[in-house]
């Protein structure tokens, strides 16, 4: 009865994701047959540089997204603190004063973000909606339309410097999404997002915090999300007023393509790094290969759909076998 | 009652009937005939089949082994409708009103009069109604919302909704479980004019008095077998508890191996919340049962939540092992202070049912395991093991998924959650709702151990028989009231259901 | 007796507020800005609040059935993107003009069928259609404005003929809400979906049409669109799912399901209007739009909220 030590590899990676990974080992082995360039030292750079600040807003996602939320607002959070980086920049204030405020300022909508939805009861994808409409005006207000590049230059080379061939960027990407692991598996207080984003009120039951787990995912969320912002502004040393327009979605799908569920309750940074990573890999293989990057587009929607779908189908099946083993 | 058997004509028939969910077999070759223009009893105890018998009456469940036959014709429905259509009307026992939707527009749903094009009738609508209303003497406003109804009169809504296209069957289920005892009569009332009318009722209830005073046969289901079907008139009310229960009363309930101690656990003073309970004082003493007994919507399980904190406790004292609390602000504060709680809605509010049994097992507990420590993880293995182990709970391992689990399995690990959390008083609510005999016996035993330690339990449950059986004094609760204590040995169960019914205080 | 009560549901109608709202901030712009009040202002909005508005309304439905619909917007660039490269290769309008719309019908069933057979939660389906429907368009325009249009189509985007269209469409659906079989069930599936199932509405049956509707209404408002601006771009209808929820939602429909008024939306489209052309009028800078649209949406939810847990 006592659980076998071969069980343990099953448990660590659920099957789920090994289809994941499965996915994206083909892709590149793929890719590097069908076309030169994609396996080459510099374009697997580049492509890790390009997906540190969306992979920033992924491990937001994540963390709302196994509470039972969802924030529309990690590609205006990400606009905004870097347009609050740039502008303190530009005032003179020094790289501490500016990276503080940035991240104070993502923290702040992401506090704003579950007030809504702890105390007004507001669903947070409305409310997300809501504040995303906002924090882009804001955004554009702020840099009255226009793109901000008044970025030291010493900020910007950090963004295009690399540690044993990996840029910092990158690097600084694994760091945290290793401490979102340890704490969303490790702590108590991970379990307790995972519980109440499963069944809030049992989690209320059973003796945990449900509004300070939602104060908590949701001004993370921000504070990820700026985080992002900075990374952004890092590697492109400047800030547009559109950053971040479609990213909500995109990530909410590599969430999901990572196993995450929109009821709450499951999910894994490793899956959503999974799920972003094989966006990115698709898109940059078809721009390799000189095809239209919207088939990634395409490909994603349908990726979507499937997945969840066949989620929801795999749960029919095993119940079915298992009523049938009962029976026999 | 003389009659010619020739002439009685079967309106259902049920042959060989199984029907198999995951995990469970809820009906297993049951066989039972319905004759024309009688009042047929269905009985059994929660989880005997009863309610899935009316489902596949009613085209809710298409996919079942057997068949069924409706006046002589073998029905192969795929939806409520096309039940409806073959004259099968059911009031389901949970109220399935629609309150956005106006009283005649929910009597109506999903078989609107139409006057042309989809546009519907809605004079004839009303003023069919209202024929209903006044055939069944229940006015009411047909074009007023119907959220802003009673539960009896949202059950009115539903007994007109089954009667307005004349059916030749209505099956009730559970019609009464949220009626007051003077809304029962009316439907008694009611139920006699339909028979009048010829038409064939099948009343399903686990009330016996209800059953014997308006049934002319009654069929008993156990564990989804078909136990027998008799005449009321040849048979008592001994006879169908045995059949329904399968062995005698006595043995159901494990012999309490303590009595109470004089030292009181916990004192409730003057609970109050408005429009649930009010001034509610009680104590509970070491080793001791408290059952609480009451119909649905005396305010048991409002009393239970606030006192635990879960909902906001207006008014009153808490106090436990001599300690003052006032009122607890959080579920947490009440664990910590040494009070737990089972809840009633095992799936809702219970589990975790995507989650494993570890991770449902220990999620009160989850501070004190320290989670970021090393070995951390082998200790609430090693704890979750030990309590899976000392509970029985049959698993294939404790990663397993609790939603595979039976009932009586997934009980038992939120019975483990409470008893990790270690406090001194338990509130179990209707811990034994839905599971299986066997597993209910085993609740009783843990219970019953639970109290040798000087544990105190308050022990919530609507089966008048349990709380009898197990308890050692029984509080009565009705219309948010504490209106009497009894003591175990002191009274029958008619004169409890006196008084949770209204009679004298 | 009955007087009394008519009196008391017009009370009642939780649109008053909103439409004395409108009232008061037309009010306010009439009297703070110079040629509010005029006819030609008046045209202007209504035209810019038409197409949203037409969006809305199939939102609306789909809303109160407690589902949602983001690829709305993909829906009507998919519907006038192929419909458009038909109409440059001289396609009659009375051709051009039913293909496109059942293109949209099309498509909204792709939605409902997915949602109801796959099982998959609305938002999700969307979410994935939207993104198939404007890689689809991407990869067949290649990116390329449709510019010759001809001129034929403008019709139905100049002067009032859109807003009379839009009105018309309110009045419809209005009615088939409240008085016809299908809106009152919708509203039951929205409100009590296991209630609907067990009173034998057709549940599945109704989704699928809403989706349709919701698509249609959607290839409708692109028409509208081509005749508007003469040109077919690939990016059209981007940001519509957004403001669509909004106007829905600041009109009162809840977005718990089961309850909605396609009048409301109207409204809520309509105060969105007014407050974008007084914005633009009083030389503001226009990024404020968003801020005060937000702050609606949050306002109008806490409404609804409150208003069901006084019902709980």
């Amino acid at each position: 009865m006592a659980s076998k030590p071969m069980f343990n590899i099953k448990r660590k990676v659920p099957v789920s994701l090994l289809g994941l990974i499965l996915f994206n080992v083909v892709l590149f082995v793929g890719l590097s047959f069908l076309s030169p360039t994609f396996l080459t030292i510099r374009n697997i750079q580049s492509l890790m540089l390009r997906m540190s600040e969306l992979s920033m807003l992924t491990l937001a996602q994540t963390l709302v997204m196994i509470g039972g939320g969802m924030d529309l607002t990690v590609g205006s959070v990400m606009a905004l603190s870097g347009a609050i980086a740039g502008m303190l920049f530009r005032a003179g204030f020094n790289p501490a004063t500016v990276l503080v405020c940035a991240l104070l300022g993502g923290a702040l909508v992401g506090f704003l973000n579950s007030f809504l939805v702890v105390h007004l009861k507001i669903q947070s994808f409305i409310a997300t909606v809501a504040t995303n409409t906002i924090i882009r005006s804001v955004v554009y207000l702020l840099l009255k339309g226009r793109v901000l590049s008044a970025f030291p230059k010493s900020y910007v080379s950090l963004g295009s410097s690399y540690v044993l061939g990996f840029p910092i960027l990158f690097l600084a990407v694994i760091a945290i999404a290793v401490a979102l692991h340890l704490l969303l598996r490790r702590t108590a207080l991970g379990r307790s997002i995972y519980a109440a984003g499963a069944n809030e009120q049992c989690a209320h039951i059973s003796g945990i915090h449900v509004n300070y787990v939602k104060y908590f995912i949701f001004t993370m969320s921000g504070i990820l999300s700026a985080i992002g912002g900075i990374m952004y502004t890092m590697r492109i040393g400047a800030i547009i007023p559109d950053a971040g327009l479609n990213s909500p979605l995109e990530v909410v799908t590599a969430v999901l393509i990572g196993g995450a569920s929109v009821r709450g309750g499951k999910g894994s940074v490793l899956g959503s790094l999974l799920g972003i990573l094989a966006m990115y890999v698709l898109l940059n293989g078809f721009s390799l290969l000189g095809l239209s990057s919207f088939w990634e587009v395409i490909m994603l929607g349908v990726v979507l759909i499937a997945i969840v779908g066949q989620g929801n189908k795999k749960q029919i099946v095993k119940m079915s076998r298992f009523s049938r083993r009962k029976a026999l | 009652m003389v009659e010619i058997p020739i002439l009685v004509k079967k309106m259902i028939v049920v042959q060989n009937v199984s029907k198999q969910f995951p995990g469970v077999r809820a009906l297993d070759e049951v066989s039972f005939n319905v004759k024309k223009g009688h009042v047929h009893g269905l009985v059994g105890e929660n989880g005997a089949g009863k309610s899935t018998i009316v489902k596949i009456l009613s085209g809710i469940y298409s996919d079942y082994d057997g068949e069924v036959l409706i006046d002589g014709k073998q029905i192969e429905f795929h939806s409520v409708r096309d039940a409806r259509e073959s004259g099968i009307a059911t009031i389901f026992q949970e109220l399935s009103v629609v309150k956005d939707l106006n009283i005649a527009e929910n009597i109506f749903l999903g078989r609107e009069p139409i006057k042309f094009a989809g546009v519907v009738d809605c004079s004839y609508m009303y003023r069919r109604c209202r024929e209903v209303m006044d055939f069944l003497d229940e006015p009411m406003d047909v074009e007023g919302k119907v959220g802003n109804l009673s539960v009896a009169s949202q059950q009115i809504v539903e007994i007109c909704k089954s009667l307005v296209l004349n059916p030749k069957v209505i099956i009730m289920d559970e019609p009464t479980s949220s009626l007051t005892e003077k809304e029962v009569l009316q439907l008694y009332k009611i139920v006699d004019q339909l028979k009048e009318r010829g038409v064939t009722i099948l009343y399903v209830s686990h009330k016996l008095t209800e059953i014997f005073r308006i049934c002319d046969d009654i069929t008993v289901l156990r564990d989804g077998k078909h136990i027998g079907t008799v005449q009321t008139q040849d048979t008592d009310t001994n006879q169908i508890i045995q059949m329904m229960v399968g062995r005698t009363l006595k043995m159901l309930f494990p012999e309490r191996s303590v009595k109470p101690s004089n030292e009181i656990l916990m004192s409730v003073r003057n609970a109050t919340r408005t429009g649930e309970f009010e001034d509610v004082s009680f104590d509970l003493h070491k080793g001791e049962i408290l059952g609480f007994a009451g119909l649905i919507g005396a305010g048991r399980t409002e009393l239970a939540k606030a006192l635990f904190g879960a909902t906001k406790l207006e008014q009153g004292n808490v106090s436990i092992a001599g300690e003052e609390f006032g009122h607890f602000s959080h579920p947490r504060e009440a664990f910590d202070k040494g009070l737990s709680y089972l809840p009633e809605d095992r799936k809702g509010e219970g589990l975790l049912l995507q989650s494993s049994i570890k991770e449902n097992m220990t999620l009160a507990i989850l501070k004190r395991l320290h989670l970021f420590r090393w070995h951390s993880e082998r200790r609430e293995r090693e704890l979750v093991d030990k309590y899976a182990d000392d509970l029985q709970v049959k698993m294939v391992g404790i990663d397993q998924i609790v939603e595979m689990l039976s009932g009586g399995n997934q009980q038992k690990i939120i019975v483990a959650r409470l008893l990790m959390t270690d406090t001194e008083v338990f509130i179990f609510d209707e811990p034994t709702r839905g599971i299986d005999v066997g597993a209910k016996y085993e609740i009783y035993k843990i219970m019953n151990e639970l109290t040798e330690q000087g544990k105190g339990i308050l022990f919530i449950s609507s089966e008048l028989p349990e709380v009898m059986g197990i308890s050692d004094r029984i509080a009565c609760m009705r219309e948010g009231r504490l209106v009497k204590e009894f003591t175990h040995d002191d009274v029958g169960p008619e004169a409890i259901m006196r008084v949770l019914a209204g009679g004298d205080a | 007796m009955i007087p009394k009560r008519k009196l008391r549901n017009i009370l009642q109608i939780r649109e008053i507020p909103l439409l004395i709202f409108v009232l008061i901030l037309s009010a306010f712009f009439a009297f703070t800005i110079e040629g509010f009040m005029t006819l030609k202002n008046f045209e202007v909005i209504s035209r810019q609040i038409t197409t949203v508005g037409i969006v809305s309304i199939g939102m609306t439905l789909v809303l109160v059935t407690g589902g949602i619909d983001l690829s709305v917007g993909a829906m009507l660039s998919f519907a006038i993107n192929i419909g458009g490269l038909l109409i440059i290769r001289g396609i009659p309008i009375y051709a051009a003009y039913p293909f496109i719309l059942l293109l949209g019908a099309i498509l909204g069933a792709i939605n409902g069928l997915l949602i109801v057979w796959v099982k998959v939660p609305a938002i999700i389906v969307t979410l994935g259609t939207m993104n198939i429907f404007r890689g689809a368009i991407m990869v067949i325009t290649k990116g390329k404005y449709i510019t010759s249009i001809p001129q034929s189509y403008s019709w139905i985007g100049t002067g009032y003929t859109p807003f009379i269209l839009f009105v018309v469409l309110l009045i419809c659906f209005e009615f088939a809400l409240r008085k016809m079989q299908f809106g009152r069930n919708i509203i039951a599936i929205g409100s009590n979906e296991q209630s609907a199932i067990y009173s034998g509405v057709p549940v599945n049956k109704f989704k699928v049409i809403v989706y349709i509707l919701s698509g249609t209404l959607s290839a409708l408002a692109g028409i509208i669109f081509i005749g508007r601006s003469g040109f077919i771009q690939p990016q059209a209808g981007i940001g519509y799912e957004m403001s669509s929820i909004a106007a829905v939602v600041i009109g009162g429909t809840s977005i718990y399901g089961g309850s909605g008024t396609v009048i409301g939306t109207f409204l809520g489209s309509l105060l969105m209007g007014l407050i974008l052309a007084g914005i633009t009028m009083l030389a503001v800078n226009a990024y404020w739009q968003g801020v005060i649209n937000g702050l609606l949406i949050i306002l109008a939810i806490s409404f609804d909220t409150i208003r069901q847990m006084r019902r709980r």
